[in-house]
């Protein structure tokens, strides 16, 4: 039995070409990145709409998506060099555990279980996420206390179920839950009216009303139950990748604070307005180095994706079916949350 | 006690006396019979009106799409593409395509009894297989390098398939041998294996291959994802398998093999000449029973992950545009699945008459 | 002579100890592999997670579970879903095949033809798109306020069928269930005519003395014993809801299983030799009385290993209850697996689970083939 199976095993490996680098004793997965030439990120195995969702050429496009893109332009210097893999919500977890991928983007909140039990790390939040109650307009409800005694549909295995379970109990309002794995299950038995309300991620709940036959017909709520902030998870210990992960979320913020745009970064980088955006374009040479990349690196990744406000723009917000407000992922100035990391 | 001679039964011909006799024989033939002619009639008229009279079919006219209206098969123009090759790169989908046809070809070529030897169709089935492998996988001769990790959509289904098949065969024919093993600790323990992975559901070993192996092996020997869970579906299959082949054993003839051992013929020899061939021959239409659920089962590959039809098909819908018409696209993958399963469960029904007639 | 056979023995034994070796270096390998690569990933592991509370609610279950129960209890109410809606699939394909077996060997072309249309349609496509289609459909029923009725007491809308029940609490099912099938053993077991009277007799007065009792014991003071679904604000109160996640499931289920039991049936009911059944009519038995007393118990036999493959097949296709939103035994591990990142243990116990529910059916069918065998001697 064993033979057979380490023998069907190896040939497969060999027949197919392995993709799991083998990982030498003391190499950081950084380097891993830079060796193997090309990032393993995270898709979805269906769509998740607006940050993640693959277009009719196959493509994958959203706000994750673009995320990974930025990834894999500031490691390698080229979205090209990134592979999307689809996984599940409860596959995301053991799929990096396993190697299967470096990264996990793909709106991962970030709770004290997932971080200390699971042997993971997670980034600065590069989304805040706020949990909202969408109800059919017909029901007339004002606040969530109106829609006592309905049926509350939510995603299967996310921190929706709790947030909402607490919220229910501190407020006293009996309610009737209904969790289904996938969104694509979620929203169609809402639509039918299997659910009086969805409880779910603010973005999700948006592009849920968008898609309906009529939009009218559906209204968020004005209540949050609780705020999520959405980190980029690296395995425990995997500081290096963790430091790249970290300045590019904030070169990117940094790039919207400053005015550094997709098209007008070329002209930035030659003549840098402020000494920090002669050091964040690699102007001043010396920044990337200390991370372990190229100078050029967060130019490359601001001419490639854009900033955080272009990445949001065209993915979920106004450029966007989705039309998503700004809300809490604002810059600070603007009434966000956003907010760069000091680039000395 | 005397028998009152009957009249013999009056000999009715004609459309009348066939109509009576096929659907009118007794009271509650009638009734039957009328009840499903009307329920036949309401629901085929119901589906015509939707699939056909009412429905909207190309892209330009999507503002018509509404739930009132019959079905609308513009997601079909827009989204069709994704749904067959999932993932796969656009400009390289021709490979996909050509892929699919050769295995479509292997499976039909081994449906042909001239293709029946235990020499002829595994070599039929490796040059199948490593054909479709080298043109999705490419990385040579010009062809652009596209991993796995990318294949998807009906190809990447068909590859599972086949691949389970190609692995799952040879191994299920050693389970069946290990399990009727004169010796007792390996029959026993190819029992208890065999028997704990047919009560498991698919999907659990499926998930354990795709997560939980990597854990527990050393690196060297994962392989990718793909790789993994074909072997654990192979073997899931073979468990499967290899009860049907040991039934085809037990009912070839005790005396075969004990001629076969009074001639001297060594071990292998009398499996792969005499035991088998007769096996397999015995057991074909379970064995074309399994293979319909395994091309079924297939689509249970999309909750670990992969893009196979099913997953494509939920990618499909999964876009604001046509999030509302997973009604056409459910159907159009159930399209997809009839074709083949039925293909497949046809040709089992016309082995099964042919052997019933000793042809075979 | 004797040497030989003494090496022809040696080699038995060398070949069987190499192969336990072999295995128990496998398992030992792969436990040491995995520890080693659990400890370098700083993961958490062990089952003592099982005692906390998941903090998440459960849509359906026979027993009380809350968002404070603990993951143990959580579990153990996802088995018991899955071993609900797997049992009822049971008995309702088993007998919607039997119907189908019996159209497909009629004399009616149209029923022939219905039967067969039937089979091929419902089994050539993957169960998981049969049971979303059922729930596509029941949940695009009209809601509550607008719901279909029938006399005020049964309501059909899109958050199920509700019908009066007897006002039973949780713990009076659960009671209920005992006696069931401690009835159902006490038929397994005993053989002859008892003192008392026929078996099935003794076994279903009991089983109603112990209903009467709870339902006179188990319910609040004052409350009626019929209790009626009735519309309160957004839902319905009281009586039996069949929750449409649990009806799609069992629909989707039974009706592919159905094809494929039937399939099985109809195999059975061929081989049944076709002289018994002259032999039956020349003895003036009707058709039905044909089928009751030939046709079925003789290919019972004949196709009862075939069925029992088919029952283990059914009780693991409870595992597409995750697409709709039921919450069966997978559905919980996944969501276990989802909020407590406890894969491998969760895992086992999913494993362990399925081994114990499908050994069970096994053991069950077997009890069940001893005792036609015996029965068969005639």
């Amino acid at each position: 039995m064993k033979n057979i199976l380490t023998s069907l095993a190896v040939a497969g490996t060999m027949a197919l070409g392995s993709v799991t680098a083998v990982q030498a004793e003391g190499q950081g997965l950084l380097d891993t990145i830079i060796e193997r030439d090309s990032l393993l990120c995270t898709g979805h195995n269906g769509s998740y709409l607006g940050f993640a969702e693959v277009d009719g050429q196959g493509e994958w496009q959203g706000f994750d998506i673009e995320f990974c893109k930025a990834l894999a332009t500031a490691i390698l210097g080229s979205p090209d060099k990134l592979q999307i893999i689809p996984v599940s919500w409860a596959q995301r977890f053991p799929s990096i555990q396993s190697g299967d991928i470096d990264v996990i983007i793909k709106v991962t909140g970030w709770t004290m279980t997932r971080d200390t039990e699971l042997g993971l790390q997670y980034s600065r939040p590069y989304f805040i996420g706020p949990f909202y109650v969408m109800s059919k307009t017909e029901l007339e409800a004002e606040g969530i206390a109106d829609l006592e005694g309905g049926v509350f549909c939510v995603n299967a295995g996310t921190t929706v179920e709790r947030v909402l379970t607490d919220y229910m109990e501190t407020n006293g309002i009996d309610y009737e839950p209904l969790a289904f794995e996938k969104g694509e299950e979620l929203r169609a038995a809402f639509y039918a009216g299997r659910c009086d309300a969805i409880a779910g991620f603010g973005p999700f709940l948006s592009a849920t009303r968008v898609n309906a036959d009529n939009p009218d017909d559906f209204e968020i709520l004005g209540d949050v139950l609780a705020l999520e902030p959405e980190g980029i998870v690296v395995k425990q210990g995997e500081d290096d990748l963790l430091d790249v992960i970290n300045w590019m979320v904030s070169a990117l913020i940094m790039a919207e604070e400053n005015g550094v745009t997709q098209a007008n970064v070329d002209e930035m980088k030659a003549n840098p307005p402020t000494a920090s955006i002669g050091r964040l374009l690699g102007s001043t040479p010396g920044v990337g180095a200390r991370l372990g990349l190229n100078d050029d690196w967060a130019y490359n990744v601001i001419k490639t994706v854009g900033n955080y406000g272009e990445i949001y723009d065209r993915t979920v917000g106004e450029g966007s079916r989705y039309k998503l407000p700004r809300g809490l992922n604002n810059l600070w100035n603007n009434g966000g949350l956003l907010y760069p990391l000091v680039l000395d | 006690m005397a028998i009152d001679a009957h009249a013999p039964p009056p000999i009715a011909t004609g459309p009348a006396a066939w109509l009576r006799k096929h659907f009118f024989a007794t009271w509650y033939d009638t009734i039957f019979s009328l009840v499903f002619a009307i329920l036949i009639y309401l629901a085929l008229k119901a589906f015509i009106g939707w699939a056909f009279v009412d429905a909207i079919w190309r892209v330009e006219n999507k503002d018509l799409c509404t739930h009132d209206a019959g079905a609308c098969w513009a997601v079909i123009e827009s989204r069709g593409r994704l749904i067959l090759f999932g993932l796969y790169p656009y400009e390289e989908q021709w490979r996909s395509t050509l892929a699919c046809l050769a295995v479509i070809v292997t499976i039909a070529l081994s449906c042909l009894p001239s293709f029946w030897s235990i020499r002829r169709l595994p070599i039929l089935w490796v040059a199948g297989f490593t054909t479709f492998v080298l043109l999705m996988r490419g990385g040579f001769a010009g062809l652009e390098l596209v991993t796995s990790e990318q294949w998807g959509g009906l190809s990447l289904t068909i590859f599972i398939f086949s691949g389970v098949f190609v692995i799952g065969m040879p191994l299920a024919v050693l389970f069946a041998l290990a399990r009727r093993s004169s010796l007792p600790v390996i029959a026993k323990s190819f029992g208890f294996f065999i028997d704990i992975v047919r009560s498991l559901p698919l999907l659990t070993l499926l998930f354990a291959a795709a997560v939980v192996v990597p854990l527990l092996v050393p690196d060297w020997l994962q392989g990718n994802k793909l790789m993994r869970v074909v072997i654990a579906f192979a073997i899931f299959f073979a468990a499967y398998q290899a009860e049907i082949i040991r039934a085809g054993l037990q009912s070839t003839s005790q005396g075969q093999e004990e001629a076969a051992v009074a001639l001297g013929m060594p071990y292998w020899s009398l499996v792969i000449d005499i035991l088998l061939p007769q096996a397999f021959r015995n057991t074909l239409p379970s064995t074309i029973n399994q293979a319909v659920i395994t091309f079924k089962e297939t689509s249970i590959v999309t909750i670990i992950g992969f893009f196979e039809v099913m997953a494509s098909g939920n990618a499909a819908i999964g876009t604001g545009e046509w999030g509302n018409q997973y009604v056409e696209v459910y159907v159009f993958l159930a399209l997809i699945y009839f074709v083949f399963v039925f293909g497949l469960s046809r040709y089992g029904a016309w082995l099964e008459t042919r052997m019933r007639l000793g042809h075979a | 002579m004797s040497q030989i056979f003494a090496s022809q023995k040696f080699r038995r034994i060398a070949v069987q100890g190499g192969f336990i070796l072999g295995v128990v270096a496998l398992i030992a390998s792969t436990i040491l592999v995995g520890k080693s690569n659990i400890a370098d990933q700083g993961m958490a592991t062990g089952f003592g997670f099982l005692e906390q509370t998941t903090g998440w609610p459960v849509n359906f279950s026979i027993i009380e579970v809350t968002g404070r129960s603990t993951y143990a209890r959580v579990l153990w109410a996802g088995l018991l879903n899955t071993m609900l809606v797997g049992f009822l699939t049971l008995i309702f394909a088993t007998v919607l095949g039997l119907l189908l077996a019996l159209m497909r060997v009629s004399s009616n072309t149209l029923m022939k033809l219905v039967g067969a249309s039937y089979v091929e349609v419902f089994r050539n496509v993957p169960v998981i798109l049969q049971v979303f289609f059922w729930y596509a459909i029941l949940t695009h029923l009209p809601s509550p306020k607008q719901a279909y009725t029938l006399g005020e007491a049964f309501y059909l809308s899109n958050r199920g069928i509700m019908m009066p029940a007897p006002a039973l609490s949780g713990s009076d099912m659960a009671w209920l269930l005992v006696s069931v099938i401690l009835a159902v053993v006490f038929l397994g077991l005993t053989r002859e005519r008892l003192r008392l009277g026929p078996r099935w007799a003794i076994a279903t007065g009991a089983v109603f003395i112990v209903f009467v009792v709870v339902l006179l014991t188990g319910r609040e003071p004052d409350s009626a014993l019929i209790s009626t679904p009735q519309l309160k604000g957004l839902r319905f109160v009281g009586g039996i809801t069949l929750k449409p996640e649990f009806t799609a499931l069992l629909v989707g289920l039974t009706l592919f299983g159905a094809s494929y039991i039937g399939e099985i049936i109809r195999g059975g009911l061929l081989s049944v030799d076709r002289g018994k059944l002259e032999a039956g009519r020349a003895l003036g038995f009707s058709t039905f009385q044909i089928n009751r007393l030939i046709r079925i118990p003789l290919a019972f036999r004949a196709m009862l290993p075939s069925l029992t493959n088919q029952y283990i097949w059914l009780m693991k296709g409870t595992t597409v209850g995750i697409a709709v939103g039921y919450p069966d035994y997978f559905a919980i591990v996944s969501t276990s697996i989802n909020q407590s990142g406890q894969t491998m243990e969760l895992l086992a116990l999913l494993m362990g689970g399925f081994i114990l529910i499908n050994y069970s059916i096994g053991f069950l069918m077997n009890m069940l083939n001893d005792r036609i065998k015996l029965k068969g001697r005639s």
